[in-house]
């Protein structure tokens, strides 16, 4: 986030958070091997500023920390491909190395070979982290059930006072209950394969 | 074997297309609603749907109800943040083959996909 969007949250209004960069730089959409794998597109980050008799500017800054996260998010990943790519770069020119006839002594072995553990180490940490960053979409799915909370408290506001104007709903499905979300990995598997179970034996 | 991975959060398809391409998946197609979903999927050639339940203009439940209606074979794989039972029992009732909750580890998305294709 550049000082402007931190300028814009702070308003509650202004201009919102610049648009398209990262939706530029991430052209790919074939997947590839993790190791070589090129960032996908960014959901452009809407640039309708935040309006007071629209719903509310709070509603609209959260909708703006949502789009700026998910842009940063993007960011992250970038860096950790980069760093995922780098590390095969080097474990392919250790594996050259290695057969190299000046490389043949037992200790330089020896140590090429801890080397390219330590870079096995290096790349499953990565793919920990990316497997981390689910955290992003976990935390824009709860704010945007609590957006829907506040744009219903506005309408209703309005509806008591009779004037000012309605939020703009927007379409979109929101789970049941975020009191249910999980924060840590596979939280929720043992519970969702029971329900899975128990309907697959009621069906047959 | 081409996958169809339908989810409106970029970080999220990155890291789904990332986790397939780990277990030896690497043909991914992909779209950030259930509307963008059909399209890539008339486009030909798709043998699974991994697709998101929350989403805007075509939700996951929609999506997956559509595609049933055209294709009652192809293996579906739902991932998403709803986890009440409701929301599993409503899934599997639409057509979804299996069901993971986010977040979810690497090897469970692993699991999940060999017990659709196994």
């Amino acid at each position: 986030m550049d000082q402007s969007e931190i300028d814009a949250l702070l308003a509650g209004g202004g201009k919102g958070p610049k648009k398209g960069k990262a939706k530029a730089e991430t052209p790919a959409v074939q997947a590839a091997p993790a190791s070589t794998t090129h960032p996908a597109p960014v959901t452009p980050i809407p640039e309708t500023a935040p309006q007071r008799d629209k719903g509310g500017h709070v509603i609209a800054e959260i909708d703006t920390v949502t789009a700026v996260t998910e842009r940063e998010s993007n960011k992250v990943m970038d860096q950790l491909d980069q760093i995922g790519q780098l590390v095969g770069r080097q474990q392919q020119l250790i594996t050259e190395l290695m057969k190299h006839s000046g490389s043949q002594d037992e200790g330089v072995q020896k140590a090429l070979h801890e080397i390219m553990t330590a870079g096995k180490g290096i790349q499953d940490k990565v793919f920990d982290a990316m497997d981390l960053m689910q955290f992003q979409d976990i935390t824009r799915q709860k704010l945007e059930r609590i957006v829907n909370h506040l744009r219903q408290i506005h309408d209703y506001i309005i509806d008591l006072l009779g004037t000012g104007e309605k939020s703009e709903a927007r379409p979109m499905s929101l789970s049941r209950t975020i009191a249910t979300t999980g924060t840590t990995p596979d939280e929720n598997k043992a519970h969702a394969d029971s329900v899975i179970e128990a309907f697959k034996q009621k069906k047959d | 074997m081409k996958i169809l991975v339908v989810d409106d959060s970029s970080t999220m398809r990155r890291i789904i297309i990332n986790t397939l391409g780990r277990i030896g998946y690497s043909d991914v197609v992909e779209a950030e609603h259930g509307k963008g979903g059909l399209e890539k999927l008339g486009q030909g050639g798709v043998e699974m749907i991994i697709t998101d339940w929350n989403m805007p203009e075509m939700d996951g439940l929609e999506f997956v109800k559509t595609v049933r209606g055209q294709n009652p074979g192809i293996p579906i794989l739902m991932v998403t943040t709803n986890a009440a039972k409701e929301d599993i029992v409503e899934a599997l009732q639409a057509g979804v083959n299996n069901y993971v909750v986010k977040p979810f580890t690497p090897e469970t998305l692993k699991e999940k996909i060999e017990s659709l294709l196994g």
